[in-house]
């Protein structure tokens, strides 16, 4: 392998790990607030992939445009779910088996509602940009991961500007911190609760618009990536935003280099493996062990 | 008296904040010694490295003249350590007698006979033998306090530690379980028990340990601490007197 | 109920087992009347699936910690007597061994995941299923992707097979209502209820769970097992698939979780939806599976078992109302 193959799959795995960062972010967002583990996460990531195609066929709204559109809609789905779903999804300290169960149920029921309305086959959207590449010298990049990847950024760009610079962000992470204290200072904890449910919702449908754009998919779409979000929020530390970030990375380069050691079809074996590893080493994800490493220096 | 348990330099840090520093004491056989300290001088994190629900991140400790250092609060229990909570934490799914049973069978005596009678006896002890057939979720805060104590009985410890058994009990409460910790004492069990109330200390302790900041700041007999110009400061501050 | 200061009379324990017992000598004299295959089939299928499921009771429900990777042990016991009968040792031999082989492998699966607690133990053991199924379709040795067949050269009974599912569930139950009393059981409840407080009462918890675990995933690989041999062919996607894993946690939770007898309806449940509505309608019974779960978590935790006991309740609490003194 020459120094520019390396390269480019080097970029693939950059490219790679802004999209799952993308779709992490909608699972952290929920669990973080909520200590919700959201199952039903692929079944969203699904179903804006679905609605990306649905769009983009009858309504002949560029891909990408769809995806932009996904973003509001999946929030009002997300905080219509969570009004439907009422005490199932409580807000509490640490999670419970109740909700986990419960968005496990939701999962089934969205991906074989999926599957009554669009059948089991396959579906992809194309569009004259997938197969376009942009080449620089040896490197050559598909220009629709490109793309993927730029609105990855753009979007977690913005979630980091919401929490940062806006009341609701601000909410958010306060709710992370301390749900009582949040009460006490007059914080609506359970409407912040809703309204950031919808924001975890409206990334995974959004992040499932943009994945159609990349992979061809079915209403068991969610699955695969949903053990991936796990191992991304694990990684990362399931209660830091940035820590998705390096997870995303993380996996990324493992899964994209693996394939030089390891024969394809036992690739996903070591998302998994990594998962397994990455929930008994690092509890509290690399976050959480640079902040132990940290505190012992200091103590 | 035989020192029953030696603490030597006991720390413990949470992410660069030390809970405990360099805590050493002797705990004698037969004694009530009363632990006291502020809010957050580290009394609960001492009772939980003793009992073994957490490890210490340095430190030593030895009971019975073998070394305990992060022996695991189940091996604790076995051996004779055992401790209440400051919020009790009772089995919910299960009935008041039922939590005590999982003290006797699973405690120092591993008891497997005449569970029934055995539980009532303890129940009785700690005064809610009425309560024997009542679901744990339906019981007040008090009794709950209580039932902590029985299901901890059960396990028939040497060494019982105490958190906050007082607190938030009515001020006849409160001398009814101080005289039950008294019996307790009697019955050949080595108590130290967290407190605030300096008056329920003095009437019980025979011996009295004081932490602040996780340091061990004096210890001494009751009367002694009560004077003691360190201790006044760090509950009330410079300029008070008891 | 307690299981020691409380236990009632022997009378009263007879009068209590009588309904079970019945039930099972109505089940064992079923195929002397002409049933016709596909009903002895159905019945069959729904026993191994109630040994499965009190299995997985036993560790999700009784010490309460959920795992949605059973497929692992269903499989390995799947595997374990194809390939046992395959190279000639009798099948009643090889069921022990299919729950030998998942029984250790529940130790290797729990000795590391069991530091976790609840979700994070649940999604860790989502993980572990679904790399062991990866790597069981790259499996030269037992077919690959492509399945394994067994040949045996006996004829086949399925009356004998019958009776070894209805063998295998009542053992399952029978074990279960012993763990149910004994004082490992009431460790697994005082873990379920709060590990930490169990652990400072003096349970093990991580040597009570991981003894849970592995009779657990005994009583699910030997279901493997004795379902293995009435298939004759079995695949990765099959038995190690996420789909099993599901199913085999459906059930006790349909059925009622953490009771002797919501694992055992939830198998009867499932069996029989499994059977009658997946030929005809294939996506409906996961909606329907998925949407009870919702309703459970939402209305009625107890599941099946804990409609009914409420109902019951409130039949009597009418009877009571309604009693007019004469």
């Amino acid at each position: 392998m020459t120094a520019s193959d390396y390269l480019n799959l080097l970029i693939s795995a950059l490219l790679l790990a802004g999209t799952y960062a993308a779709m992490a972010v909608g699972m952290t967002v929920i669990y973080g607030v909520m200590k919700i583990v959201n199952l039903a996460h692929a079944g969203f990531l699904m179903l804006g992939a679905y609605f990306v195609y649905e769009v983009h066929e009858r309504a002949g709204l560029h891909p990408l445009a769809a995806a932009v559109l996904a973003f509001p809609f999946f929030y009002g789905l997300g905080v219509v779910v969570h009004w439907a779903l009422g005490r199932g999804v409580p807000v509490s300290d640490t999670p419970t088996l109740a909700s986990l169960l419960l968005m496990f149920g939701l999962w089934l029921v969205l991906q074989n509602v999926g599957y009554l309305v669009w059948g089991t086959s396959d579906r992809s959207i194309l569009t004259p940009m997938t197969f376009a590449t942009i080449r620089f010298g040896e490197i050559t990049i598909p220009k629709i991961g490109l793309v993927v990847f730029a609105s990855a950024v753009v979007s977690l760009a913005a979630l980091e500007f919401v929490l940062h610079k806006t009341w609701f962000g601000r909410s958010i992470r306060a709710l992370i911190q301390n749900r009582y204290s949040c009460r006490i200072v007059g914080i609506n904890v359970e409407r912040t609760a809703r309204l950031t449910f919808g924001l975890g919702i409206a990334f995974a449908g959004t992040a499932g618009g943009l994945l159609a754009l990349l992979y061809p998919f079915s209403p068991d779409f969610g699955r695969p990536f949903l053990l991936r979000s796990f191992v991304i929020i694990v990684l990362g530390g399931l209660e830091s935003f940035s820590g998705v970030f390096v997870g995303s990375l993380i996996l990324a380069l493992v899964e994209t280099f693996s394939i030089l050691i390891v024969p394809s079809s036992y690739q996903p074996a070591i998302s998994f493996g990594l998962l397994v590893v990455a929930l008994i080493v690092l509890p509290g994800g690399v976050a959480g062990f640079v902040a132990r490493k940290r505190s012992r220096r200091a103590g | 008296m035989a020192a029953l348990l030696n603490i030597e330099d006991l720390t413990k840090y949470f992410f660069g904040l030390a809970a405990l520093d360099r805590v050493s004491f002797e705990i004698r056989e037969g004694e009530i010694v009363g632990l006291i300290g502020p809010n957050g001088a580290g009394k609960t994190t001492l009772f939980s490295i003793i009992a073994g629900s957490q490890p210490p991140t340095s430190g030593k400790i030895t009971f019975e003249g073998r070394d305990f250092t992060g022996v695991k609060s189940f091996r604790a229990v076995h051996a004779g350590i055992a401790r209440t909570h400051q919020i009790p934490k009772p089995f919910l799914s299960m009935t008041v007698s039922e939590n005590v049973e999982v003290g006797l069978r699973f405690g120092r005596s591993r008891t497997t006979r005449n569970l029934g009678k055995e539980a009532l006896e303890i129940l009785e002890l700690v005064g809610i033998p009425s309560l024997a057939g009542m679901a744990a979720v339906a019981l007040s805060v008090g009794d709950l306090k209580r039932l902590e104590l029985a299901r901890t009985l059960a396990a028939r410890p040497r060494l019982l530690l105490c958190d906050e058994v007082c607190a938030g009990l009515t001020e006849s409460e409160m001398q009814s379980i101080l005289g039950l910790l008294r019996r307790i004492q009697s019955l050949g069990t080595t108590i130290v028990y967290v407190e605030h109330n300096l008056r329920a200390i003095v009437s019980t302790c025979h011996h009295v340990i004081v932490l602040n900041f996780g340091k061990k700041l004096a210890e001494g007999p009751p009367e002694k601490m009560q004077n003691d110009p360190a201790v006044i400061e760090a509950y009330i501050g410079k300029k008070a007197r008891v | 109920m307690s299981a020691e200061t409380q236990r009632p009379g022997f009378a009263l324990q007879a009068v209590r087992a009588l309904p079970p017992l019945v039930l099972l000598g109505f089940l064992a004299a079923l195929p002397l009347f002409n049933l016709g295959a596909n009903s002895v089939k159905v019945l069959f299928l729904t026993f191994v699936s109630i040994a499965a499921s009190v299995g997985w009771n036993i560790l999700g429900g009784f010490a309460g910690q959920v795992s949605f990777g059973f497929a692992v042990f269903y499989g390995l016991g799947a595997y374990t007597t194809a390939v046992g009968i395959n190279e000639g040792l009798s099948p009643y031999l090889t069921y022990p061994l299919a729950a030998a082989v998942a029984a250790v492998a529940s130790l290797l699966v729990g000795l590391p995941t069991f530091r976790l607690r609840g979700p994070y133990f649940a999604i860790a053991t989502i993980g572990v299923s679904e790399a062991t199924r990866v790597i069981m379709s790259n499996l030269e040795f037992t077919g690959g992707a492509s399945g394994y067949r067994i040949t045996e050269h006996v004829p086949f009974r399925q009356t004998e097979h019958y009776y070894t599912g209805l063998a295998l569930a009542t053992v399952a139950v029978l074990i279960s209502i012993a763990v149910r009393r004994s004082r490992f059981g009431l460790g697994l409840r005082a873990i379920r209820d709060d590990q930490d407080a169990a652990a400072d009462t003096g349970v093990n918890p991580y040597a009570y769970k991981l003894a849970a675990h592995a009779l657990a995933a005994a009583l699910t690989g030997a279901a493997g097992g004795v379902y293995a041999r009435y298939a004759a062919f079995i695949d990765p996607e099959g038995v190690f698939g996420f789909q099993r894993s599901v199913g085999i946690l459906l059930m006790p939770v349909i059925g009622g979780v953490n009771t002797i007898w919501g694992p055992v309806i939830g198998g009867g449940v499932y069996g029989v939806i499994e059977e009658e509505l997946v030929a005809r309608f294939p996506q409906i019974h996961l909606l329907l599976y998925g949407a009870l779960v919702m309703l459970i978590i939402l209305f009625e935790p107890g599941g099946v078992l804990g409609l009914l006991q409420r109902a019951r309740r409130l039949v009597l609490r009418r009877r009571v109302a309604s009693w007019q003194p004469s």
